[in-house]
């Protein structure tokens, strides 16, 4: 009776949308790291990394409304997973690294059906416990982890030379925006937006909420899992701190910031904020403060974030090259 | 009138809240194509009723059967999906959905079999009827309180199968224009489609123009059935009405 939550995938994309902004925004990032120094090329490569982590938590709080903060255990999933596996098993990457973003899709589900009646404040609360248990776990069984000492990985390509890496978090991240991108324009995505504004609505108008909660939960993690499992395989010693609270907070701030809700938003927010974070980290902890009250005045006073400023700039230059129409084209 | 099988059948239905019976051994049939009145004063179990007829709520005891299948205690997405819809007293729209996509969605959640392209055609005919095109790709939060019912209404017509529509007090608080929209809408899609209508309604005219029957609930029970007029010649339907406007 009820469709498939992948009917009619895609139906409401702008595919030459999509390949005029792909052909327009995609060579300069492709040129971008042959022209800096390998610094500025690492620095763009966790950039891209922390796009994938924005844009999937994004999906999942910003159109969903399941406002989770586990995403960064996500990513620890993936990292440890994939990681863990070469460690006792000497799996290869090319297998341990699926395998680890399965357990996180599978991690997903499983916290996905435990905070399934969970209303907003519950819900968050209980996604933290669980990433904060995992955190705990990996700095506890350390026999089996190597807790605060750190578990070594081998890398992905042999080395560690960051513009390799940078191709690598751009393609994922991409491919990732692009997936979200086709969810979101496609029925699932109307019963994302359906569920956060009112999920009793959306059931009595035939919409399965259950499922699209959890198919958001599933999604979002496996993604979080994929960009953890790489950035396992690039800076190649883990520790449970991968999983501090920082992490996350780190990852709302970008989403605040760039636009909860808005697709485009955290996607320039993400690398620029990581950016700055890396800067400013002479102050160490103090520039996550400084952040923090960033995202507190920008939740107070402009809920838009950067998106809502992007929309009005757009809107107010629409509205001054108007009249003017024929005459000028500046 | 009663010609041929039920379309809607509920049988002794039965919700507690704590000591409170909300709802006591409550019945009712609706005929194919019929719209009906469900008239009582405030507190009397018309939305706990409707809240246990879509699947909201879980009977103590009773069932619900729609063309005479039962669908008791199924989850309210399936209840919609099989073509029992229902409005919300408080109308509820997605906010911060385009008015064309509140449409949208209960059309793409019931599995139409034409996809989307037949769901933007009956989107735009909805959009017409309802007056609402001007405001087609607007935010439904900016919407009045008037406009909001008419949108809540027009989202459950999108739904294909839809056989039999509750409304829990359409007309409360809007406009005489919304009003006459609003109830050319229903004709509408009861006269072109053969739709059964269970209207909750306090807006004694309109019901009387609109239902050849009403069905009246006191204290959570049925207390009459019949024409407005038959039912309001009943003592217990004056005691209750004229109880409650002397409390
Ligand atoms: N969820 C609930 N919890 C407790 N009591 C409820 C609940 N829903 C309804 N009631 C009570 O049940 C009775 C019937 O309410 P309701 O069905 O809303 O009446 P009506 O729609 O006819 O005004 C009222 O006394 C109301 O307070
Ligand atoms: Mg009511």
């Amino acid at each position: 009776m009820s469709p498939r939550l992948t009917t009619g995938l895609g139906a409401f994309v702008d595919w030459r949308r999509v390949a005029v902004i792909a052909a327009v925004a995609l060579p300069p990032f492709l040129v971008l790291p042959l022209l800096v120094g390998e610094f500025f090329v690492h620095i763009l490569a966790i950039g891209a990394y922390y796009i994938v982590l924005a844009a999937s938590w994004n999906m999942l709080a910003g159109f969903t409304g399941q406002f989770s903060l586990a995403q960064h255990g996500f990513a620890a999933v993936g990292a440890y997973g994939s990681g863990l596996l070469v460690y006792h098993l000497h799996t290869p990457l090319w297998v341990s690294i699926p395998a680890a973003v399965a357990m996180a899709a599978a991690g997903g589900l499983l916290l996905g059906l435990l905070v399934l009646r969970m209303r907003a404040i519950y819900l968050s609360i209980a996604t933290w416990a669980f990433a904060e248990t995992l955190r705990i776990f990996l700095g506890a069984a350390y026999d089996f982890t190597r807790g605060d000492l750190g578990l070594s990985v081998p890398s992905l390509y042999g080395h560690v030379r960051p513009i390799a890496y940078y191709y690598t978090f751009l393609g994922v991240a991409v491919l990732s925006l692009l997936l979200i991108h086709i969810l979101l324009k496609s029925p699932v995505g109307y019963f994302m937006r359906a569920v956060r504004d009112d999920p009793m609505r959306a059931q009595s108008l035939a919409v399965d909420t259950t499922r699209v909660k959890l198919f958001a939960f599933v999604v979002s993690s496996a993604m979080a899992g994929l960009a953890g499992a790489l950035y396992a395989h690039y800076v190649l010693t883990l520790t449970p701190s991968i999983v501090d609270f920082s992490e996350m907070a780190r990852i709302i701030v970008m989403v605040v910031i760039g636009g909860m809700g808005s697709f485009v938003g955290p996607i320039i927010a993400a690398p620029a904020i990581y950016a700055l974070n890396t800067w400013l980290a002479a102050w160490g902890e103090w520039s996550m403060v400084v952040f923090a009250a960033i995202v507190i005045i920008v939740m107070r006073a402009y809920p838009a974030g950067l998106s809502g400023l992007l929309a009005a700039a757009a809107r107010l230059w629409r509205r001054r090259s108007k009249p003017s129409g024929t005459t000028a084209a500046v | 009138m009663m010609a041929g099988a039920p379309i809607l059948e509920a049988q002794g239905l039965t919700k507690r809240y704590g000591g409170l019976i909300a709802n006591n051994d409550v019945r009712m049939t609706l005929a194919p194509g019929e719209i009906r009145g469900l008239i009582g004063p405030n507190g009397a179990g018309k939305t706990t009723f409707v809240n246990l007829l879509t699947g909201l709520e879980t009977p103590d005891a009773g069932s619900v059967r729609l063309d005479g299948t039962d669908i008791t205690g199924l989850l309210p997405h399936r209840i919609a999906a099989q073509g029992l819809v229902r409005t919300f007293q408080v109308s509820r729209v997605f906010a911060n959905l385009t008015v064309r996509e509140n449409l949208l969605v209960p059309f793409l959640a019931a599995g139409s079999p034409g996809g989307v392209r037949e769901g933007q055609d009956r989107a735009a005919e909805l959009l017409d009827l309802s007056t609402l095109t001007p405001l087609a790709d607007e935010l439904a939060g900016v919407l009045s309180g008037g406009q909001r019912m008419l949108l809540q209404a027009c989202a459950g017509f999108m739904i294909p199968a839809v056989r039999v529509y509750v409304l829990d007090e359409p007309f409360a608080g809007i406009n005489p224009v919304v009003k006459d929209t609003l109830i050319a809408l229903i004709q509408g899609e009861n006269v072109g489609k053969g739709r059964a209508f269970l209207i909750v309604s306090h807006e004694m005219e309109i019901v009387r123009r609109l239902c050849p029957l009403v069905t009246v609930m006191i204290q959570g029970r049925v207390a009459a059935e019949g024409t407005l007029d038959e039912v309001a010649r009943r003592p217990e339907v004056i005691a209750a009405y004229l109880g409650r406007a002397a409390a």
